[in-house]
């Protein structure tokens, strides 16, 4: 956010270097330097790459001994048959409509209570504010059980309901930090003019701060779609129905059906692969967003 | 007036979704409800039933500090590593840190599948690369003693998070005590250790602490990643979460056992208020401040 230095931008410094060295040592660190970087790079590149070429062997190629590295026919028909095992479309819709309501209503009420907290004065309004960076600390499973009876006794046990109706009310305590963070930062001589032109407060912050916050509530949806698309015990304890799953509940079912060794790897891999696209996507598209985000929730990790 | 209109879905959400179960799963603790019949209270019995007669709760005990002392320090010592060697202006240093970030950009559970399948170990990719490199193979997930440390690689896959935040404390450290030290001639070692890491220990104990409550909760791993689903083999990866899992929300046909999981879970939230009481209570030793000279 604003308070958070931007990680994208060129590094400035080089905790480091040392007094000039000689052309050779320096060749040398700048060698050794590449290596470690092309160490990591294999590290954290591999397994996907290893997941790529599964996907595009045929089922036969799957557990060749030696296996290798480059299917020698291509298989883009996993692609399809994939998909299919898991009913992936179906799902795929299922991701979709929890995941976008889930941060349609998490970032409005977390930028609404952001609000309230930065710029307006109302008795409580301390208490408020420490009570919600209070429950940031609260470890989310400590209200699973009752939260879970109380879904249970209201009928919205096997609905999508539990999973997004609590976005609407209260959102995220963490957003609701950072969108106060973002107000504050915000000249009040702003509301003031728009005061005097006779706007209420509703009308200031639709037209006048929601334009402002702009860079706010993209980090925050950002943050809110990663937290939805990955979420997987809230779904998992709540929907009882296959069909009512979302991706991530049915990508580990597809996982676990491969107790033994059955050659149909090469469909999962496929699958797995469509599901990371979405969030691939976000991240290419809105990369300083994305580690903005991040960063801001290293102050709440919750992976 | 308008506040309160702004503050109330909030408000209501905090009282119905956080407050609220606070209360009721303490009282369930102290019950033996099952979610069918109404709550009988029964004291302190799940606690009893937990420290003598469950023969899981110790082993998942055990399981999940494990998972905590394997976890935190190797993805603190790792993220920070990379944080520096990630800090240097080199040609491709930004592509590098975008392959960093690629495991944390993906879904959890696409990951941890993903993993679930390089630890396969007649065909993985693990078992594969050490065969070529002719280094001893693993049974991975299905060996007792390598199960928990195989859950733990996969959540280190993820370091790039860890990494992303020093990477922004690092990039906060004023660039003149960088050249202040190296006037004086102090050489890399020396201004890590005097000035870089003071500089950065808040961030640190936030870290600390952050990393240690997330370890303590780990959940997505051992549930995916353990053969049965359970925790297995025997009791090695069952963390706690997984034991308030088990008990609370079993297979179809069985019990739910929210009375005795409501007090694991109690156990679970203790421990964490412990490890962030000792940390705040310890880090005015450990984090640097301006008035000491």
């Amino acid at each position: 956010m604003t308070t958070s230095p931007d990680v994208t931008r060129a590094p400035t410094t080089a905790p480091t270097t040392a007094p000039p060295a000689k052309p050779r040592g320096r060749a040398v660190r700048t060698a050794s330097w590449y290596a470690v970087a092309l160490l990591i790079s294999s590290v954290m590149i591999l397994p996907i790459l290893w997941m790529l070429t599964v996907a595009l062997k045929g089922p036969s190629a799957v557990f060749e001994v030696p296996p290798r590295l480059l299917p020698h026919e291509f298989h883009f028909k996993n692609f399809i048959d994939g998909p299919k095992v898991i009913h992936f479309p179906r799902l795929l819709l299922n991701s979709v409509v929890i995941t976008g309501l889930s941060v349609i209503g998490g970032v409005m009420t977390s930028m609404m209570a952001g609000y309230a907290l930065a710029r307006l004065r109302f008795p409580g309004r301390k208490v408020w504010f420490y009570v919600f960076v209070g429950s940031m600390l609260l470890p989310p499973v400590v209200g699973i059980i009752p939260l879970f009876q109380l879904f249970k006794d209201i009928g919205w046990y096997d609905t999508w309901l539990p999973l997004i109706v609590p976005a609407f009310l209260g959102g995220n305590p963490l957003f609701i930090f950072l969108a106060r963070q973002y107000f504050l930062s915000i000249p009040h001589s702003i509301d003031e003019a728009a005061k005097v032109d006779g706007a209420g407060h509703v009308r200031i912050f639709v037209s006048v701060m929601l334009p402002i916050t702009k860079p706010a509530w993209i980090t925050m949806s950002i943050l809110a779609f990663q937290m939805s698309w990955n979420d997987y015990l809230n779904p998992l304890i709540y929907l009882y129905s296959s069909e009512k799953w979302p991706l991530s509940v049915g990508m580990a079912s597809f996982a676990s059906q491969f107790a033994g060794q059955t050659p149909d790897w090469n469909l999962y891999m496929a699958t797995n692969l469509l599901y990371m696209l979405p969030p691939l996507a976000v991240f290419f598209v809105a990369q300083r967003y994305f580690i903005q985000g991040l960063s801001a929730l290293g102050t709440v990790n919750q992976r | 007036m308008a506040a309160y209109v702004f503050l109330a879905p909030a408000v209501i959400g905090f009282t119905a979704f956080v407050l609220y179960p606070l209360f009721r799963s303490a009282y369930f603790a102290l019950t033996s409800y099952n979610g069918l019949s109404d709550p009988e209270f029964i004291g302190l019995d799940n606690f009893r039933r937990m420290f003598t007669t469950d023969p899981s709760f110790w082993p998942s005990v055990r399981a999940t500090l494990l998972l905590v002392v394997l976890y935190v320090p190797l993805s603190l010592a790792i993220g920070l590593a990379l944080a520096v060697f990630c800090n240097q202006r080199m040609r491709g240093v930004s592509l590098l840190r975008t392959l960093c970030y690629l495991p944390v950009v993906l879904p959890v559970v696409a990951t941890i599948t993903l993993w679930k399948f390089v630890f396969n170990p007649q065909v993985g990719l693990a078992n594969q690369v050490l065969d070529w490199l002719h280094l001893p193979t693993s049974e991975w997930l299905s060996g007792e003693n390598s199960a928990m440390p195989s859950i733990v690689i996969v959540m280190l896959w993820s370091v790039g998070a860890t990494m992303i935040i020093f990477l922004a404390a690092l990039q906060a450290v004023p660039t003149e005590l960088y050249e202040a030290a190296r006037l004086d001639g102090a050489g890399p070692r020396t201004v890590f250790f005097r000035i870089t890491l003071p500089l950065i220990s808040p961030i640190m104990v936030l870290q600390v602490v952050l990393q240690m409550v997330t370890a303590l909760q780990a959940f997505n791993q051992p549930k995916i990643l353990s053969p049965d689903g359970l925790g297995g083999p025997g009791f090695s990866t069952r963390t706690l979460m997984l034991s308030i899992y088990g008990n609370g929300f079993p297979k179809l046909g069985q019990v739910s056992q929210f009375g005795y999981a409501s007090a694991q879970v109690w156990v679970l939230f203790l421990v964490i208020v412990v490890v962030i009481a000792a940390t705040a209570r310890f880090s005015s030793i450990w984090t640097y401040s301006d008035h000491v000279s």
